[in-house]
C-alpha cells in the first residue's frame, strides 16, 4: 500500500485476511455498546468486574482485532515482511483469539476456573503464536525502517502484556497464588496502553503522516528512539516496582511526557501538510492526538490525587485517541485495499476509491463519533447520558460494520461481473 | 527525439493513493503512440508491479533531489531512457 520498501503484488495479503479483522473488531464494538447500556455508568470504576469486562471487550476484542488487520496489512508494505499462507494463519489466529475474548469475558463474569483456563490457553497461544511468527520475521530484516523498528518493540510489549496476563488469570482462577498480583496487573495495563496500543499508533504514523498527507518527516532522533524508550521505561518500571513502590509513578509521568510531546508534534506535522485538503481521516487524526494529550495529562494529575471523576474521563480520553486512529486507519485502508486488489487482478472498471466508501460517509461517521465521545464525557457527570452513550456506540460500530460489508459486496460483484483488462504481451523493464 | 505524445502527471504533492489511483487511470488512456510519465517523491513500486503485470514496457530512475522519475509505455520497442530527465 505505502510502496517504498517494495511490496509486491504477489507480497499484499487476500483483502479477506484484513477484512475479517475489522469485521471482528466491528462486532466486538458492538458487543462492547450492549454491554455499556447494561452496565451503565458501572463501567468506569475500574474496581467492578463491570468496568474490568467492557475494558477487555475494547482493548482485546475491538482494538487488538483492528490492529492485527493493520499489521497483516502493513508487515508485508510497509516492513517488507512477506508471510506465507497469510489466509491460514488469520484463521488460525482469529478463531481462538474470538473463543478466548468471549471466554475471558465470560471468566471475568462468573469467576470460573475454568473459563480462565480455557481463555488462557486460546488467547495465550493464538497471540504468542502469531507475534512470535511476526517477530521472527520482522528479526530477520537486513534494512529496518523506523516503523519496522517500532512494529518489532511494540510486539514484543504485546508479548509481553500477554505473558503477563497469563499470569494474572492463572492466579484469578486459582492456578497460582499470585503473590505479585498488584505489580504484574500495573504492568499488564501499562505494557498495553502504552507499550501496545500507543506505540503501535506511533510507529505507524512514522510512515503514514508523511505518506498520507505530505508532511514533513519526523525529526529522526524522534523515530529513531522514541519507541525504544518507550520500552525501556515499561521494562524499567516493572523491575523496579518490585523493590521501589513509587516505580510506576516516576515512570508514567515520563511516558505521559513522552506521548503528549509526540502528539504534540503530530498535531504541528498535520498543520504543515503540502495541499491541505479536508478530509475526514485528517480530522480522525488530529481528535485521537487531542484526546491523548488529554489522557497524558489527567494521566499525570490522577498520579498525585484521588479524583475518581477524572480517571472515568481518563477512560474515555484514551479509548477515545485509540478508536479515532483506528477509523483513521480504517477510511483509508479499506477503499484502498478494495480498489487495489481489484486493480491489480486485472479489473480496470473496478470501483474507484471514493464509490468503495465515500469521503462523506466517513466524514458523517466523523460526527457520530464525535457526538459519542462527548456524550461519553457529559455522562460521567450526568449518569442518564451512558444510555445514550451506548446506543451510540453500537451506531459507530454498526456504521462501520456496513461500511465493511458494502466495500465486500462491491469486490465480490466487480469479480463477478468487470471486465478484465486485457493487454499481455512481453514485458520491459528498466527499474532502478 | 521522440514523436510520442506525452501524459504526464507530477505527483510530489499528491496525497497517497491519489497519485496510484491517476497513474492508473493513465494507463488505461495508452496507446502506441503515447507514454505516461509520472515524478512521485517515492518509488512507487505497486504502480510499477501493476504495468509490468500488464506487460507495460517501464522505467524508474531517481534523481539527484531524491524524485522519482517513472515512464511507462505500450510500446516495448521504445527506448525510455532517451525519453527521462535525469
Amino acid at each position: 500500500m505505502f510502496n517504498q520498501n517494495g511490496l509486491s503484488l504477489d507480497q499484499a495479503p487476500p483483502i479477506s485476511v484484513v477484512l475479517r479483522f475489522f469485521l471482528g473488531g466491528a462486532l466486538f464494538g458492538l458487543l462492547a455498546g450492549l454491554l455499556i447500556l447494561t452496565f451503565g455508568v458501572k463501567i468506569f470504576d475500574s474496581a467492578n468486574f463491570e468496568a474490568v469486562i467492557l475494558t477487555h471487550t475494547f482493548t482485546l476484542g475491538v482494538m487488538l482485532s483492528f490492529m492485527f488487520a493493520a499489521l497483516f496489512q502493513m508487515l508485508p508494505v510497509i516492513a517488507g515482511v512477506k508471510l506465507t499462507a497469510p489466509t491460514t494463519k488469520a484463521n488460525l489466529v482469529q478463531f481462538p483469539f474470538i473463543l478466548g475474548v468471549l471466554s475471558l469475558l465470560s471468566a471475568f463474569y462468573t469467576g470460573s476456573s475454568p473459563l480462565f483456563a480455557t481463555a488462557s490457553i486460546l488467547l495465550g497461544g493464538s497471540i504468542l503464536g502469531i507475534v512470535f511468527v511476526m517477530l521472527k520475521n520482522l528479526i530477520k530484516l537486513p534494512n529496518h525502517s523506523a516503523s519496522s523498528k517500532g512494529m518489532t518493540v511494540a510486539l514484543i510489549a504485546l508479548a509481553v502484556l500477554t505473558v503477563l496476563a497469563l499470569y494474572l488469570t492463572s492466579a484469578l482462577g486459582g492456578l497460582m497464588q499470585g503473590l505479585h498480583y498488584t505489580e504484574f496487573k500495573t504492568a499488564h495495563y501499562s505494557f498495553g496502553l502504552f507499550g501496545w496500543v500507543a506505540l503501535l499508533i506511533i510507529s505507524i504514523s512514522f510512515q503514514v503522516i508523511e505518506m498520507f498527507y505530505v508532511t514533513p518527516s519526523y525529526p529522526g532522533f524522534i523515530s529513531k528512539y522514541l519507541p525504544l524508550t518507550l520500552l525501556g521505561l515499561l521494562i524499567t518500571g516493572f523491575v523496579l516496582s518490585f523493590i521501589w513502590p513509587h516505580a510506576w509513578l516516576v515512570v508514567t509521568i515520563l511516558i505521559a511526557l513522552s506521548l503528549m510531546a509526540y502528539a504534540f508534534l503530530t498535531l504541528r506535522r498535520l498543520t504543515q501538510r503540502k495541499r491541505p485538503i479536508t478530509d475526514a481521516t485528517v480530522w480522525f487524526w488530529r481528535v485521537g492526538l487531542s484526546l491523548l494529550i488529554l489522557s497524558m495529562s489527567a494521566t499525570v494529575d490522577i498520579q498525585f490525587m484521588e479524583m475518581p471523576k477524572l480517571q472515568a474521563l481518563n477512560y474515555v480520553f484514551f479509548a477515545g485517541f485509540a478508536l479515532s486512529i483506528v477509523f483513521a486507519m480504517f477510511y483509508k485502508i479499506v477503499p484502498f485495499l478494495t480498489w487495489f486488489h481489484l486493480n491489480s487482478q486485472g479489473y480496470f472498471t473496478a470501483p474507484m476509491m471514493h464509490e468503495v466508501i465515500h469521503p462523506k460517509t466517513a466524514m458523517k461517521h466523523l460526527y457520530i463519533h464525535l457526538t459519542t465521545l462527548v456524550t461519553f464525557i457529559l455522562s460521567v457527570f450526568i449518569s442518564p447520558l451512558i444510555y445514550v452513550a451506548g446506543a451510540l456506540t453500537i451506531l459507530s460500530f454498526g456504521w462501520m460494520l456496513w461500511q465493511i460489508v458494502h466495500a465486500w459486496k462491491l469486490y465480490i460483484h466487480t469479480q463477478k461481473t468487470g471486465e478484465k483488462f486485457e493487454m499481455k504481451m512481453n514485458t520491459v523493464s528498466s527499474e532502478q | 527525439m521522440s514523436k510520442q505524445e506525452k501524459i504526464f502527471l507530477d505527483a510530489r504533492e499528491l496525497e497517497h493513493p491519489v497519485p496510484l489511483e491517476r497513474a492508473m487511470y493513465a494507463l488505461r488512456e495508452l496507446n502506441e503512440e503515447n507514454y505516461f510519465y509520472m515524478v512521485h517523491r517515492k518509488k512507487p513500486i505497486p504502480l510499477i508491479d501493476l504495468a509490468v503485470e500488464q506487460g507495460f514496457n517501464t522505467l524508474s530512475r531517481e534523481d539527484t533531489q531524491g524524485t522519482w522519475h517513472v515512464l511507462i509505455t505500450k510500446d516495448p520497442s521504445l527506448n525510455l531512457e532517451t525519453l527521462c530527465n535525469v
